[in-house]
């Protein structure tokens, strides 16, 4: 149970980081007095202000292409992990392959996904699956095959079915690293949507920020742009979050990883 | 007795490590150096600058690599590199930034550098007339540009201002607007997409791969800024105005020998850009000629600029909200 003391003393250490890193951003603007290149703090904090609604509204465009991808990447990662965990020979088979969704460069194949589903939230959503999927995969089959000998040893005496053995020791005992890759897929989903706004996002009320950082950047709003890229940060770290939370809440009971000790 | 051991006294691998930091450090003193982007002059003593376009070689910038092939640069003592910088890149930031003495930019883009207070100028405008138009299939029998924006499809479009005031004149747009990246690919794809274009290249390239390109001038619609400018720093201009003047002229030169002359040239740059066959080059050539030279362009010179245009944009660009009143336009340009 964290005291008031320890949760102070777990957010001192990075506000003071914070701090330090706004100062030297505002020392930095000043001596360059670009202000296309780099905008002072109080000028991003005012345009975020001034146009609270616009950027909300962009806020929810991206986080809705961004979750989208995100869970098709969590649901679908999962389910391809264990498939190829069920055989060797498919696994030998496939797994090589996978390694494609990391790799292939979304710039390069934008202009595909626009004409397979036209521009706008399939085209993102999709760019944010491709980006993040395969951490999940990879995870969640290295924790699949991770499972203890013994254990699977003990189970099979007891006369558990296959299925049994997934589901009730495999998939339990693979939820730690099926976490992990969540938390890298979650970044990587924010990142996937934001550059698939780049490329193929729609213009108009309510554009994602992808669109409206593009655009900012176009007519110099610096300030624009720097506070469309916090937000889409921060919209990683809420996912993030959300995700450390669920794993605690799944593991605090038995898995040393969520256990204060 | 133990031995004190100081804060110097490194043993061999650590000082191994810091011979191998101070060698990177020095070499790395040498690389920053070099970087070193003012102008300076070659052994000819021809001044050596850069000119960097914001797209691919094609005859919008035929007048400049002709400059270059025929020695117009070299005549007027300068050593240019011509440096195509790609899609829509903001040229007037790195003109702002010292990164090249001189690019290609509309005059839109001046206006919008200078409300961010950055100094640079337009010297010289290669297109008289606004090139840019839309694309369309010419089965969806589209009458006017305003059918583009009120029907339904997709428009691949640049977020320029021009975009703005269209979206304004003809407001409330049904099409849905996404990135225009180049090139002809996705309009051929699909029939409901339409397109910006430079209207002497897109559409004629469209049209030797089968489509059936329609096109809309949106000069027409009342929006007419000067394209192509060179721009360079206010500072270059008021420092050395001779080195400014120099590039006008020699603008002028190779312009006048492209359009005289363009089958050279657009050898040349075909060979840097071969996503356009030579048959477009030629026949874009022979389309923009209109575009660039006009009663004023004789009376007063290729590339020469009126106050009163950059005035009708300005007012544009404040009743849009791209710019504020406070720019001025008299301060956007000269004609060295």
């Amino acid at each position: 149970m964290k005291t008031r003391r320890t949760i102070f003393s777990a957010l001192w250490p990075p506000a003071i980081v914070l701090v330090a890193a706004v100062l030297a951003m505002h020392v930095a603007a000043s001596v360059l007095n670009e202000s296309f290149l780099l905008p002072r703090p109080s000028a991003v904090a005012k345009v975020m202000f001034d146009r609270r609604d616009e950027l909300l509204a962009s806020l929810w465009t991206t986080a809705e292409a961004a979750l989208i991808g995100f869970f098709a990447s969590g649901f679908g990662g999962i389910a391809v992990g264990m498939i190829l965990s069920a055989s060797p020979l498919v696994r030998r088979a496939i797994y090589p392959y996978t390694v494609f969704f990391q790799t292939v460069p979304i710039v390069a194949i934008a202009p595909l996904l626009m004409i397979w589903c036209g521009p706008g939230l399939a085209a993102v959503a999709l760019s944010a699956f491709i980006v993040s999927v395969f951490p999940v995969i990879a995870n969640t089959l290295s924790g699949l095959l991770s499972t203890d000998p013994a254990l699977e040893d003990l189970f099979r005496l007891y006369g558990a079915s296959r299925w049994a053995r997934l589901w009730k020791l495999k998939l339990p005992m693979a939820l730690p690293s099926i976490f992990t890759g969540l938390r890298v897929a979650a970044g990587l989903a924010v990142i996937g949507t934001v550059v698939g706004e780049f490329l193929v996002g729609l213009f108009g009320p309510g554009e994602g920020l992808g669109v409206r950082i593009v655009s900012a950047k176009k007519q110099g709003r610096t300030d624009e742009v720097f506070a469309a890229v916090l937000i889409a940060s921060l919209l990683g770290l809420a996912m993030f979050a959300a995700i450390n939370l669920a794993a605690k809440l799944m593991l605090r009971h038995w898995h040393a990883s969520e256990q204060d000790n | 007795m133990r031995e004190e051991k100081t804060r110097f006294d490194f043993n061999f691998a650590q000082l191994r490590v810091l011979r191998a930091f101070a060698v990177y450090l020095f070499c790395g003193a040498f690389l920053v150096s070099g970087c070193n982007k003012n102008t300076a002059t070659d052994s000819s003593g021809a001044a050596a600058v850069q000119l960097t376009l914001d797209w691919k070689p094609e005859p919008e910038f035929g007048g400049f690599y002709a400059a270059k092939q025929d020695g117009a640069f070299s005549r007027h003592g300068l050593d240019v590199t011509l440096t195509p910088a790609g899609e829509g890149a903001d040229t007037w930031q790195l003109v702002a930034t010292g990164k090249t003495q001189f690019a290609t930019s509309s005059a839109d883009q001046v206006l919008i550098a200078r409300k961010q207070n950055a100094d640079v100028i337009a010297i010289f405008a290669v297109y008289q007339t606004f090139p840019q138009g839309i694309m369309v299939h010419q089965s969806r029998g589209f009458k006017t540009m305003g059918d583009v924006f009120t029907h339904d499809g997709v428009l691949l479009a640049e977020d320029n201002a021009w975009l703005h005031f269209l979206e304004n004149k003809f407001a409330p747009v049904r099409v849905r607007i996404t990135y225009y990246s180049g090139g002809v690919s996705e309009f051929l794809a699909k029939k409901d997409y339409s397109q910006q274009c430079f209207v002497t290249s897109e559409p004629i390239l469209a049209k030797h791969q089968g489509g059936d390109p329609q096109t809309f001038l949106i000069a027409d619609e009342g929006f007419n800024p000067y394209t192509t400018v060179v721009i360079c720093k206010g500072d270059l201009w008021r420092a050395h105005p001779d080195e400014v003047r120099a590039m006008a002229a020699a603008c002028r030169e190779g312009w006048r020998d492209y359009l005289d002359q363009p089958d050279p040239v657009n050898a040349t740059m075909h060979g840097l850009n071969a996503d356009m066959d030579l048959q477009t080059f030629a026949e874009a050539a022979a389309a923009q000629k209109p575009l660039i030279e006009t009663d004023q362009t004789r009376a007063a010179g290729l590339g020469t600029m009126t106050g009163d245009r950059w005035k009708d944009l300005a007012d544009q660009l404040v009743k849009l909200g791209v710019i504020d009143s406070s720019v001025d336009p008299q301060q956007c340009f000269v004609n060295p």
